[in-house]
């Protein structure tokens, strides 16, 4: 079996408004897919039902052979860290923490040392050529460096797949470009599965396979 | 919990900490220092006593002498039969008693208030044997005494010297500081108890006013444990009826007037009211920190942090805060407590208990006994305190706790 993720009938309502329409869709390991659609077309939520920060209401979602829906949340959350990366438009780092401590957050609830932790995540700071900025709060970093460290937070427990929602969506087109790069690279240099939201057009013609959505529903 | 993380969220925001922190250290120290306070009231209003070496005293009021002539009886400590006091000896929870026998002496060149004394018994002024400044303590059977040193300045009297008191003589072995001991039972000359008795049988003014038997006395001391001495009170008030005048530590802490001395209610209401508000305020702030930290709480689930390790982490936080303001509510309490330190209290000492004719110079004066208020804080107070602040912190942490697991992770981060 070659499917990182599966999705079977997914339905997502809030109330009597229905987000998510029946949606049923595949991806294969390695694959970087993008899902499309305009503002409100439920492209997000359908996001986050696939990769357990919510639950169906009805459907079912496999990701590698794992059923994650009707898993309780302490499970789902153990889930998210073995196998599940996460990149924000918003970034959504930790103001507190430094660059290399946001990087390794997946890692805190891991016994492991402060040393390890510290190294796999200069590790990474590295491939994201920003490890000179390591020990930066936040506030100090620009939005593609933001953007560079929680990257790198998402691959910090070698995920079997990224979710990244809308990850240049704050970003100017300069970075944006160069953010996409990087995804790119993680997906053809390291055989990553990535399903990305964008709005965008124009950088979803640089993934493999393009989904479209419209009222909740996926129409291509 | 991630130590690294927990001291970096306390010291990064640094106001929510201060204000949570500083807080607690408010409140407690209102806490700390109002419980100090009312126990320094307390510890103050046995000093009299103790000085002493008594927990009660009983006497029995009676009528004005009428002829003051020798020696008599002052209104105020009139005849304790030597039945009544082997009823009250065998009073349950009397640790220690000693009798003594308190006259007025009106001699034609002097007034003389003397004090007959057990020189043996630890209980009561037999204490004064360590307040002896010169000479000895006098020798049972040998007609002896001690004078007071105002008294024997004001007479030139010295150690060795005869003197004579209501036609008796007795020779003075030795000077005693009473004022540094006592205020309570202050007498011009201390002597054998078995003389004053004598003294006293042999008042025809006593004996008119309240016949005197052989063992009889006026002043009893009584130590008892503190647990004992309300219902002791009760029981000697039974024996020796509605004259019965007891003194104990309750009712000194009466006569010091202040609102922390007239009632442990009130202490103990002050301290609820104080911890109630500091819990509230602990609370607030922790759920403050909650609400603005919900996106981050949001991105911890997202990365795979359990609700437990979540719970685990702010827990962590909130009680190290708490800690630090219980360690910082101990320093303004220990600061609070130097300060109220200085305040000098007068205890008013009842004029029966040591009664001065009223028409002697200074004998309607009010006599107090001044000392600085013992404001101390104990170590079971300093251990309830942290052991306060770091349960504060905890209790706090578990109400937020059920908040935490209702954030859902992909609701704060939509609405980023």
């Amino acid at each position: 079996m070659n499917d990182i993720l599966t999705a079977t009938g997914l339905n997502k309502a809030f109330d009597n408004l229905q987000v998510v329409k029946d949606v049923s869709l595949t991806i294969q390991k390695g694959e970087f897919v993008c899902l499309v659609g305009k503002s409100g077309s439920g492209k997000t939520t359908l996001l986050s039902v696939l990769s357990g920060l919510e639950q169906p209401t009805s459907g079912e979602v496999t990701i590698n052979g794992t059923s994650i829906t009707n898993s309780l949340e302490n499970d789902l959350a153990l889930f998210r860290r073995k196998s599940i990366g996460f990149v924000f438009q918003s970034f959504n780092l930790i103001p507190t923490l430094s660059a290399w401590e946001n990087v390794a957050l997946p890692l805190f609830p891991v016994k492991m040392d402060r040393e390890k932790r510290k190294e796999r995540a200069m590790e990474l700071l590295g491939q994201m050529e920003i490890d000179h900025r390591a020990e930066h709060r936040p506030s100090a970093l620009s939005g593609g460096e933001k953007q560079r460290v929680a990257i790198a937070r998402a691959l910090v427990n070698y995920p079997e797949i990224i979710f990244a929602d809308e990850p240049t969506g704050n970003l100017d087109s300069e970075t944006s470009e160069a953010i996409m790069n990087i995804l790119k690279h993680l997906h053809k240099q390291k055989g990553l599965s990535i399903l990305m939201v964008s709005h965008d057009q124009e950088l979803a013609a640089s993934c493999d396979r393009i989904i479209h959505m419209k009222d909740g529903e996926v129409i291509s | 919990m991630n130590i690294q993380y927990l001291f970096k969220e306390l010291y990064h925001r640094r106001r929510r900490t201060l204000t949570a922190i500083f807080s607690l250290a408010v409140g407690l120290a209102i806490l700390i220092t109002i419980n100090a306070l009312s126990m320094a009231y307390n510890k103050a209003s046995r000093i009299p006593l103790k000085e002493i070496g008594a927990d009660i005293t009983v006497q029995r009021a009676g009528n004005v002498p009428e002829d003051l002539t020798g020696p008599v009886f002052a209104c105020s400590a009139v005849t304790i039969k030597n039945d009544e006091i082997k009823q009250i000896q065998q009073l349950p929870g009397i640790d220690g008693f000693a009798q003594a026998l308190l006259l007025w002496v009106f001699d034609e060149d002097r007034f003389t208030i003397m004090l007959g004394i057990d020189g043996e018994n630890p209980v009561g002024p037999g204490t004064l044997r360590s307040e002896v400044i010169d000479g000895n303590f006098f020798e049972k059977g040998k007609h002896q005494a001690l004078a007071e040193i105002s008294y024997a300045r004001t007479y030139n009297i010295q150690t060795g010297d005869q003197i004579t008191i209501a036609k008796k003589t007795y020779m003075i072995s030795g000077i005693v500081d009473a004022s540094r001991a006592t205020k309570i039972a202050a007498a011009n000359i201390y002597l054998d108890i078995d003389d004053a008795q004598k003294l006293a049988r042999e008042s025809k003014q006593i004996q008119a006013v309240s016949p005197f038997g052989t063992k009889d006395a006026n002043i009893l001391f009584i130590k008892a444990n503190s647990s004992h001495i309300e219902a002791l009170t009760l029981s000697i008030k039974n024996i020796l009826g509605e004259k019965a005048s007891v003194a104990t530590p309750a009712s000194f802490l009466k006569s010091l007037g202040s609102l922390f001395a007239l009632s442990d209610k009130f202490s103990l209401a002050t301290s609820l009211i104080a911890l109630i508000v500091t819990i509230l305020i602990v609370l607030k702030t922790m759920a403050g920190n909650l609400a603005e930290r919900a996106n981050e709480i949001g991105v911890l689930k997202a990365v795979g942090w359990s609700n437990k390790n979540i719970a685990s982490q702010l827990a962590g936080e909130s009680i190290i805060q708490c800690l630090m303001g219980g360690i910082l509510g101990l320093i303004l309490s220990f600061i609070a407590a130097s300060l109220l330190g200085l305040i000098q209290v007068n205890i008013p000492i009842p004029w029966e208990m040591s009664p001065t004719p009223h028409f002697l110079p200074g004998g309607g004066d009010p006599v107090f006994k001044t000392l600085q208020l013992p404001v101390t804080i104990s170590w079971s107070l300093t251990a309830f305190s942290i052991l306060l602040s770091v349960v504060v912190g905890a209790v706090a942490s578990y109400l937020l706790s059920n908040h935490i697991s209702q954030i859902k992770p992909s609701e704060v981060l939509r609405n980023e």
